[in-house]
């Protein structure tokens, strides 16, 4: 596959969408416009990847983390993007380890299920309270994405 | 779960201010369901991630914060070519505004001759 990096567009449907909300209603875009703002996009996921990844080897690290990438974002000036993706990046981390949780849960319902059934019709009742209480913090493991 | 206030409509089934005639959904998602945190596709990003090739290995969250991101900046660039057109008094986003954008604002200097 001899795909450019800049061949690796984002979906237009979502980059029009973004657009849309930014500006106030009345006002469109031309397609030359759109599709120039989605390679922009591209291009600045690239850039932005390059300068994280000089701080992930600063480190001496192989895996760009979260604030490999917003050390990046300081480097290129988007200081203003600091702030949101802090924000974000919070709601993601809780997300996640809501799924994280919740997956656990099922497994050990369905472990628990399969030593003995009878006994566990009651002890169901009291794992249903236990997936309320998501508010422990635990470390974060990172998943990495690989190759 | 509280509600995540980052500015935008990250409930995407939802918009109703938009007022886009039928704009096709992006791919569904494979995590949960309802509130979105980013709406471009996780894994589009990772292959712009992936294509560098001093790149090994990133995390998730790294690539969630790059989709987050690059949303902002998609923001950012559309309101400030929009500037540009509201001096030109029109209403239609141009090339050009985004390329008198791309000049006027430091910033954006990395996107220079990488447009064309």
């Amino acid at each position: 596959m001899a795909e450019r990096p800049e061949d690796l567009n984002l979906p237009n449907a979502v980059i029009t969408r973004i657009i849309k909300e930014a500006l106030p209603d009345g006002v469109s875009i031309s397609k030359e416009a759109r599709s120039a703002i989605s390679r922009a996009a591209s291009v600045f996921v690239l850039y932005a990847t390059s300068c994280a990844n000089n701080f992930a080897m600063k480190g001496k690290r192989k895996t760009l983390n979260a604030s490999d990438v917003l050390s990046a974002m300081e480097e290129m000036e988007f200081q203003r993007f600091v702030t949101p993706l802090k924000e974000a990046l919070e709601a993601y981390r809780r997300e996640q380890k809501g799924k994280k949780e919740a997956s656990e849960q099922k497994k050990k319902d369905k472990d628990k299920k399969t030593d003995s059934e009878e006994q566990d019709k009651s002890r169901d009742e009291d794992n249903d309270e236990d997936e309320e209480r998501l508010e422990e913090e635990e470390q974060n493991e990172e998943e990495e994405v690989d190759n | 779960m509280a509600a995540v206030a980052v500015g935008n409509g990250a409930f995407q089934e939802e918009e109703g201010t938009g007022g886009d005639a039928a704009a096709p959904q992006p791919h569904a998602p494979t995590s949960a369901p309802g509130a979105r945190l980013s709406r471009l596709p996780l894994a589009r990003v990772k292959a712009l991630v992936k294509a560098d090739p001093d790149v090994t290995l990133a995390g998730q969250e790294a690539i969630f914060i790059l989709a987050r991101a690059a949303e902002l900046f998609v923001e950012t660039i559309a309101k400030d070519a929009y500037c540009c057109a509201q001096q030109g008094k029109r209403k239609t986003l141009q090339r050009r505004d985004l390329d008198n954008a791309i000049e006027a604002v430091d910033e954006f200097a990395f996107l220079e001759g990488t447009l064309d």
